[in-house]
């Protein structure tokens, strides 16, 4: 068995995402960069990433911006004609980009950090909370443009103020916790 | 048992099984087997050094049976027998431990479990060859007739071939006319010979050969019987019109009230009348009445075709026949499905107008097509400006089908010719990789490059009418990464042609199952070998060409109604067939005549003898399948060469420790 000092890039990003080895099947056909929502605002398109790691451009890789332009649709992987769940491999890219602290543009990660806090707290997104305390920290100039937005949409009922949680959300916790210390053991760096 | 001489040898297919197995000390070991006398290891068993070793040793060393551990038999039982027969040894003394697919394939990565297991299983073949009966096979008469089923160009191709040979073919078609696929089409590339001038002529020999019996509007319902000796029923469809009458003039669709969308020939772009004749060359020239749209049969009213017909040849009581045919061979030539281009939603197929499959484009761009040959859009009148062709539609995508569709390419290319030439649009092609393979394909690609084609690589991600900038406003906009330059585009067209890609026949695996033959993953028949032997499949006597047994284009499909035709002429000529003597018997002396055999039996193969009471297999059906050996209350049915001392023999072979050490033995020199 190899370890994790042989593996390659590309053997690492398949190693980290389940079914990943379908990354290997890869035609370079472009569906998932035509089919893309994002794929306009990104420096690769993710067949441009995928060659690139089938070439072992590890830095250039997580370095790009299009793991973090993702929005997770899922478009890309339903529609790939080799079944690659390329969104799973953003997770992955965006992972090792946050853990190589090669990612040049912080405030993206923050997004993501202040929506699993409150999926941690609470067991689920509460999307008023989310807002408020992501441009309060890091765009407070964006307030009064989105407040006007949050006010329609709180006039057509779609924006709840009390935050829900789930039942029994130390369980919850509690399996976050084991699921940490299970990555933290299983990471390739 | 003293008296018995076995011969073992191991092969090592290169590294096939020598890469993995130690196939050398496989060879020291099988000498401290029973009976064995002499044991060898050699580099190709089937390379003619390989067969003339056991030749060679079967006079030499007096062996009186052989075990090759190599292949599976599929691929050269045959052969090593053959070996025993030239050294005067019955062939069924002769078993083959397969050490290939069964130990060094499946196990690459261990080593001594893939040679403890070859050990094993040559151990197996040796106690069960001293077991194995001198067994002679069974010679049966080929009946001279052939059935060719599927009227396209594969099979027209087979009946023509036989047919000039100087035997009789039914050629069996479902629908009105022979002619298949090729006759909706305009072009043929890469040549653009027109397809009904290359195809009409043979249709007519076909139809006008007197060893070629047509049946069509035909569905072959029941096959019994086995090579050389096939008994076929086949429903003739009631086409209403009395073809020894008709003269095929024409004013019964002339008058026809009735309108219907011509979903088969003119794949849903046109109309026909509910009597009808497919296209103005059908072979044979009569129509038929489409009872489930035929005014008359579903209102009781309306006789006008019976009124005008000069000849009174319309038959509204015509019901369906029953014709059974004798015939020796064969040939399944039944053909493809379009993909159904619904499947890809986000093609938009069925829900944008102008969204078009291949084989609706070829009807509009067929001279005797719906619109006389107008590439238009479906409005019927506008010329489009702009066109694009998507390849790979239900091609190469695990999501519909994962193998390549292997005409399409060359099919868009043919298109992007045909629409620059009739309309001067500018025309775009999105595609994965170009594959045109064949002869004068590649060179027909370049003249597309030419003659002004864009070639944009990537597969279309969606096709949408929801305009992004004014200059998308009406069209269709087709959205792709062009990977090349590694940017989406969108792409802004009149129109848009779906390459799409061929599926095997709905009812495929019915077919498959009534002939007895396979279908593979894909789901088309699966041939006997895929390289060596693309024409047979492995039930003898039936054979498969053209596209039900993979995709393929036209001078392919021709290429195997011909190769299937020649394996059929070459049966026909030795007038006789040898069949495998492995049949079961029933012990009559001891047969209580229960007749659980009868009702088991798969083949019909076992009848009751009421003077006897007592049960018999007729050998020539028989195929040797074992139901009724299992089933016997008495066991006292035999399966030849499957009997119950071989294989409890075989069983005892393979649980022998293989860890012994390999014996001392009398050193035999190389022959």
């Amino acid at each position: 068995m190899k370890t994790s000092q042989d593996l390659t890039f590309h053997d690492r990003v398949v190693a980290l995402t389940p079914g990943g080895e379908a990354l290997e099947q890869c035609l370079q056909c472009g569906s998932c960069g035509g089919s893309c929502p994002a794929g306009a605002d990104m420096d690769h398109t993710p067949r441009g990433l995928f060659a690139m790691i089938r070439a072992e451009m590890e830095d250039e890789v997580l370095r790009s911006n299009t793991p973090w332009y993702c929005v997770s649709c899922y478009a890309c992987t339903t529609r790939c004609p080799q079944q690659i769940p390329i969104t799973d491999i953003m997770y992955t890219l965006k992972q090792m980009a946050i853990q190589a602290g090669h990612y040049d543009h912080p405030h993206a990660t923050k997004f993501s950090e202040t929506f699993i806090g409150f999926v941690e707290q609470r067991g689920r997104s509460f999307e008023a909370g989310l807002a408020t305390r992501y441009h309060l920290y890091h765009h407070p100039t964006d307030m009064v443009r989105l407040g006007m937005m949050g006010l329609n949409m709180l006039r057509r009922n779609r924006l709840p103020l009390r935050p829900k949680s789930i039942r029994e959300v130390d369980q919850l916790q509690a399996i976050l916790a084991e699921a940490k210390a299970i990555a933290a053991k299983e990471t390739y760096r | 048992m003293s008296d018995k001489r076995v011969g073992v040898y191991v092969c090592h297919c290169g590294h096939n099984i020598a890469g993995t197995v130690d196939v050398e000390h496989v060879a020291e070991w099988a000498w401290g087997l029973p009976n064995v006398a002499v044991s060898r290891d050699c580099q190709f068993m089937c390379a003619s050094l390989g067969q003339d070793m056991i030749e060679e040793d079967i006079r030499e060393h007096g062996l009186t049976h052989i075990v090759v551990a190599s292949c599976s038999p599929h691929m050269h039982e045959k052969t090593f027998r053959g070996a025993c027969e030239r050294a005067g040894l019955n062939p069924y003394l002769f078993e083959m431990a397969n050490i290939r697919e069964h130990a060094s394939w499946v196990h690459p990565h261990d080593k001594d479990g893939a040679t403890d297991k070859a050990k094993a299983l040559v151990s197996a073949a040796v106690h069960r060859v001293l077991q194995q009966q001198p067994l002679e096979p069974l010679q049966v008469d080929i009946r001279p007739e052939t059935l060719v089923v599927g009227g396209g160009i594969a099979g027209i191709q087979a009946a023509l071939e036989i047919a000039d040979a100087g035997f009789p073919v039914y050629l069996v078609e479902r629908e009105p006319s022979i002619g298949g696929h090729m006759a909706q089409f305009d072009k043929t590339f890469p040549t653009l010979d027109c397809a009904a001038c290359i195809l009409t002529p043979k249709m007519f020999d076909a139809g006008a050969h007197p060893n070629i019996t047509l049946l069509t509007y035909s569905e072959v319902e029941q096959v019994d019987g086995y090579v050389g000796n096939f008994t076929v029923r086949v429903r003739r469809k009631a086409r209403h019109v009395d073809e020894s009458l008709c003269t095929g003039c024409g004013t019964c669709w002339e008058k026809c009230p009735k309108k219907v969308i011509d979903t088969v020939f003119e794949a849903g772009m046109g109309y026909r009348t509910a009597i009808y004749r497919p296209f103005p060359q059908a072979v044979p020239k009569y129509p038929v009445i489409d009872t489930e749209n035929c005014t008359y049969y579903q209102t009781g009213k309306c006789k006008i075709c019976e009124k005008f017909c000069p000849t009174e040849a319309i038959r509204f009581d015509m019901e369906d026949e029953y014709v059974d045919l004798e015939v020796g061979n064969i040939v399944l030539a039944t053909g493809y499905d379009i993909f159904d281009a619904r499947r890809i939603p986000q093609y938009g197929y069925g829900r944008l107008a102008n969204v078009f499959t291949s084989l609706e484009f070829e009807r509009l761009t067929n001279a005797a097509g719906p619109t006389e040959g107008k590439v238009v859009l479906r409005d019927g009148v506008t010329e489009p400006r702009s066109v694009a062709i998507i390849h790979c539609v239900g091609s190469r995508d695990k999501n519909t089908n994962e193998y390549c569709s292997a005409i399409c390419c060359m099919s868009s290319l043919k298109f992007d010719h045909l629409v620059m030439e009739k309309t001067g649009a500018q025309v775009y092609n999105f595609y994965i990789d170009m594959r045109p393979i064949h002869k004068g394909y590649e060179e027909f690609y370049h003249r597309i490059l030419d003659e002004g084609t864009q070639f944009i690589r990537g597969r279309v991600a969606e096709i949408t009418d929801a305009a992004h900038s004014p200059e998308e406003e009406g069209k269709l906009i087709v959205i792709a990464e062009d990977t090349l330059i590694g940017r989406q585009r969108r792409v802004p067209v009149d129109m848009v042609i779906l390459a799409a890609g061929l599926e095997p026949r709905a009812d495929a695996q019915g077919v498959a199952h009534m002939f007895g033959v396979g279908c593979g993953d894909s789901g088309f028949f699966t041939e006997r070998h895929p390289k060596l032997d693309p024409v047979a499949t492995m039930t003898e006597g039936v054979y498969i060409a053209g596209a039900c047994q993979g995709p393929k284009d036209i001078p392919d499909s021709v290429a195997q109604g011909a190769a299937a035709a020649a394996r059929i002429l070459g049966v026909i000529f030795r007038k006789q067939v040898a069949l495998e003597p492995i049949r079961a018997s029933i012990d009559e002396s001891r047969c209580s005549g229960c007749r659980i055999c009868n009702t088991m039996c798969p083949y019909n193969a076992i009848s009751f003898i009421e003077e006897l009471s007592v049960s018999r297999v007729n050998p020539a059906l028989c195929k040797g399948c074992g139901t009724c050996v299992a089933a016997c209350p008495s066991q006292i049915i035999t399966g030849a060469h499957f009997t119950f001392e071989q294989i409890m023999a075989e069983i005892d072979g393979i649980l022998v420790d293989v860890h012994t050490a390999p014996p001392e033995h009398t050193a035999v020199e190389a022959v």
